[in-house]
């Protein structure tokens, strides 16, 4: 995974969403459509062009988060069916709720890194 | 599919047929002075037979030769000893001399089964710990 290109795709739709806003007083530069913006510049939004082929990074992210959920999910079961007297043996439970719990936070990482990665890049002077 | 904890399936497998011997020990101490099982004979010492299985072979289609391979029941196994012959000739299960056919089950040969099977399952908790804790450092990378 391009460290780069994940922050690329992560900042710039936070970049487009301001970017009017601090450019108002320069009108001129308020009226430019974004697509034309991308005429110009090809390949200035990643995120917008990958949307048609399918961003491998969201993808990941997406899959990844899914993947914790259905963990979260798999641990609820086998507490779930070991309250219920189902076949389910203790450590089973103990260990699908540890696996969720790291799962989940290894999710909280990423997403602070990112954030992190994110605030450093809008902290940067233009 | 992420894998958080590493090797935690074979551990898992083994604390479920660590779990399953416990069972069969307490099963053996509940026994020992059985005379008559379903059969109508002396209870019979059971053992359990441990075999490894590749993962994938749990699931369907073929493994290779580096899947994680997990320990499950094989199967239980009757010892098959003679009963240990005691003279108690009020018992009703008693024969014309006023013996009775009892289990051969010696309680300190269960109870070291016992103390080796927990030993087991306490190592098994041990990699459970250690693999849960190395994750946790690992994760503590990221951390300020």
């Amino acid at each position: 995974m391009n460290a780069l290109s994940a922050l690329r795709s992560l900042a710039y739709p936070a970049l487009r969403a301001e970017a009017p806003l601090k450019s108002g007083e320069a009108g001129a530069l308020k009226n430019i459509p974004f697509s034309e913006l991308e005429t110009l510049s090809p390949g200035i939004f990643p995120l917008e062009q990958s949307r048609a082929g399918g961003s491998s990074f969201e993808n990941t992210i997406k899959s990844f988060i899914g993947e914790v959920a259905g963990k979260q999910a798999a641990a609820g079961e086998a507490v779930t069916g070991l309250l219920a007297g189902k076949n389910v043996s203790l450590h089973q439970a103990m260990i699908g709720m540890e696996e969720a719990s790291i799962s989940f936070q290894l999710m909280v990482e990423v997403r602070n890194k990112m954030l992190e990665s994110y605030q450093e890049l809008m902290r940067m002077q233009v | 599919m992420i894998n958080i904890l590493t090797g935690i399936d074979s551990t898992s497998a083994a604390l479920n047929a660590e779990r399953i011997r416990m069972d069969v020990v307490s099963q053996n101490i509940a026994n020992v002075n059985t005379t008559r099982g379903p059969d109508g004979r002396p209870y019979q010492r059971q053992q359990v037979v441990f075999e490894s299985v590749l993962k994938d072979q749990l699931q369907a289609g073929g493994g290779s030769g580096s899947e994680p391979q997990l320990v499950q029941i094989a199967r239980v196994e009757s010892a098959n000893r003679p009963p240990r012959m005691s003279y108690q000739p009020g018992h009703p299960d008693a024969n014309a001399s006023g013996m009775v056919a009892m289990p051969d089950i010696s309680i300190h040969e269960e109870m070291i089964d016992l103390m080796s099977a927990s030993r087991a399952y306490e190592a098994n908790l041990a990699v459970v710990k250690n693999a849960r804790s190395m994750a946790m450092q690992t994760l503590s990378i990221g951390k300020r």
